[in-house]
């Protein structure tokens, strides 16, 4: 027997240490084929927008177009450097009530999806509507939320979670009800609680369903946050980059309002690339798909 | 807190038998006769399989044994009492053929989990997981991820959380029918190893492969489709420790033609 045992490790460790060899084989060979596709990706697309930024500036100044109607690069550079302060406020605002609304959303789209998931009855009943929910465009009622909750800050931040909430608790629930049957069966024959199965086994079978929810969730509520901004927006000297917006395309300032809308695509790109890195990281512990080389 | 060591005592009748079924059948809602009138009294450390081909109702009685479908007739007692009573008892463990670890969790996690959800403390659970991860080989192993594993090691790691609560009841449904020949012998070996250090232990074994259910069982029942019904019990009265050269004995094969004669039905 303990032979037997002795002789199975032995074969073991080889397998482990055949595999571990072989990834670290990888990983070397994988550094200058990295570096060189990725010189192959960003090139191409680097000069495709020098090329682009090139033409429009030229054809601007070529056709004499007027900068109210479409500015030039050059003017947005411009326009953007002078109100530097101003844009940098806009942004900033624009940002907090995006990240306040999509934590929100978070907590609550994932803590009804957890609550309604706990009792067939209540989920048997619900879930069909939180699926179609989803689909409510959230713009077409925020007037209405402007009227409960005032304009300002409040409203905007309400706005951005409403937008982001449904794709969670949608994405949630399904992840919940989608759990391995045999795992479910191996739970029920090991007596585990409701809780038991809840918090070992259906939350973390759900995580790759949660981590898509956030994906769309949080490319959502900087769309939310800019919307509400548009309805409920307050001036003054923190106002976000859609009163921004709307400001400059009343007074006909199309450089700055250019700026602006460049301003809110970089941040809704940021914010996407942060939540995608962040979701990589948290499934990398366990999720094939998307799992990492190992040391 | 539950104890490990304390067995509750077996109900006052049937005290001889861990499992009885008289003209135990099943018929599902949608008229399939799966199991029909199996009479089987399997006794306290024995290692019994079922054989039999696809569909002839082997996991319908274990889905039976475990509670997680009713009988439509006959009766069935599982530790003296009903199968849903017994189930409560924890005394009953499972394998499948497919490992159902927790991807999410290390191997140690996997292994202590049946008595995570019973609530023993922690410390114990560390010392029964150590206790059965050596007898599976794989105590180095208590830090890494299943995905880490080979199939084979998987399968290890699943008899382990199996055998960490000290069952009674072992509940095998075609554990090994994922894995190459070669493993599958490793592992019906160390099986054959492990029931024997305990041999209070009574596994109930289901597999496809007549050469597998002769080589570890104490009995063999042979099982035929449509409906599913015993066609033969085949007592294997070779003595344990039995290793690879009982593969090659003639007795060998005069019991694996015997229960290939019951397929034949
Ligand atoms: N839930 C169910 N509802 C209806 N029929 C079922 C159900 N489960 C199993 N059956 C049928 O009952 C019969 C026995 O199924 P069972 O799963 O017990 O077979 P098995 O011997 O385990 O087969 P295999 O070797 O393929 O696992 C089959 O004909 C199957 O189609
Ligand atoms: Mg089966």
């Amino acid at each position: 027997m303990s032979e037997n045992i002795a002789s199975q490790n032995l074969n073991v460790d080889m397998d482990v240490q055949a595999r571990s060899s072989d990834s670290r084989g990888g990983a070397r060979g994988g550094v200058s084929l990295r570096l060189r596709t990725y010189g192959k990706q960003l090139l191409p697309p680097a000069l495709a927008f020098a090329v682009f930024v090139g033409g429009w500036e030229l054809f601007c100044r070529l056709a004499g177009i007027k900068p109210y109607l479409l500015p030039k690069p050059s003017d947005i550079v411009h326009a953007a450097a002078e109100n530097a302060p101003n844009l940098w406020v806009s942004v900033y605002t624009t940002i907090s009530e995006a990240v306040l609304g999509f934590l929100i959303s978070i907590v609550l789209g994932v803590g009804f999806a957890v609550l309604l998931a706990s009792s067939k009855l209540i989920e048997r009943s619900v879930y069909p509507y939180a699926i179609i929910m989803q689909t409510i465009p959230i713009v077409a009622i925020a007037p209405l939320i402007v009227i409960w909750f005032g304009a300002g800050m409040n409203a905007i931040v309400i706005i951005a979670f409403l937008i982001g909430f449904f794709p969670m608790l949608s994405n949630t629930l399904v992840g919940l009800n989608s759990t391995d049957h045999n795992m479910k069966n191996l739970f029920h024959l090991y007596n585990a609680s409701r809780m038991q199965t809840m918090f070992r086994l259906r939350i973390p079978a759900a995580l790759p369903y949660i981590v898509a929810g956030l994906k769309i969730s949080c490319t959502l509520a900087v769309i939310g946050a800019i919307v509400g901004e548009y309805i409920a927006g307050i001036g003054g000297g923190n106002g976000g980059l859609g009163y921004a917006i709307t400001v400059s395309a009343s007074r006909l300032q199309t450089a700055y309002l250019f700026a602006c809308g460049l301003s809110a695509s970089l941040l809704g790109i940021a914010f996407f690339l942060l939540v995608n890195a962040f979701s990589k990281w948290m499934l990398s512990s366990w999720h094939e798909s998307e799992m990492g080389s190992e040391g | 807190m539950e104890s490990l060591q304390t067995y509750a005592p077996l109900g006052d009748s049937g005290a001889q038998h861990l499992v009885r079924m008289e003209g135990l059948s099943k018929v599902y809602p949608n008229g399939t006769v799966a199991v029909q009138d199996v009479n089987l009294a399997i006794r306290e450390g024995e290692f019994l399989s079922f054989v039999g081909p696809s569909g002839c109702g082997k996991s319908t009685i274990f889905k039976m044994i475990t509670g997680l479908t009713g009988p439509t007739g006959g009766m069935l007692e599982v530790l003296g009492t009903s199968p849903k009573q017994a189930l409560k008892r924890s005394d009953t463990a499972f394998v499948f053929q497919d490992h159902t670890l927790l991807p999410w969790n290390t191997v140690i996690d996997n292994v202590t989990l049946p008595l995570a959800l019973r609530g023993v403390a922690r410390k114990e659970q560390r010392t029964e997981a150590e206790r059965v991860l050596e007898l599976v080989g794989l105590k180095d192993y208590a830090k890494a991820m299943p995905r880490q594993l080979s199939g084979g090691m998987k399968m290890r790691v699943s008899i382990a959380r199996a055998l960490v609560s000290r069952p009674k009841l072992l509940l095998m449904d075609e554990p090994f029918g994922a894995l190459d020949e070669i493993t599958r012998q490793t592992l019906q070996l160390e099986l054959l190893n492990i029931w024997r250090q305990d041999r209070k232990m009574t596994v109930l074994f289901v597999t496809h492969n007549v050469f597998e259910a002769v080589f570890l069982s104490t009995r063999v029942v042979v099982m035929t489709p449509r409906p599913g019904k015993v066609a033969a019990v085949v007592e294997v009265p070779v003595p344990y420790p039995r290793d690879e050269n009982f593969r090659t004995t003639p007795e060998f094969g005069q019991l694996v033609r015997a229960v290939s004669e019951g397929l034949k039905h």
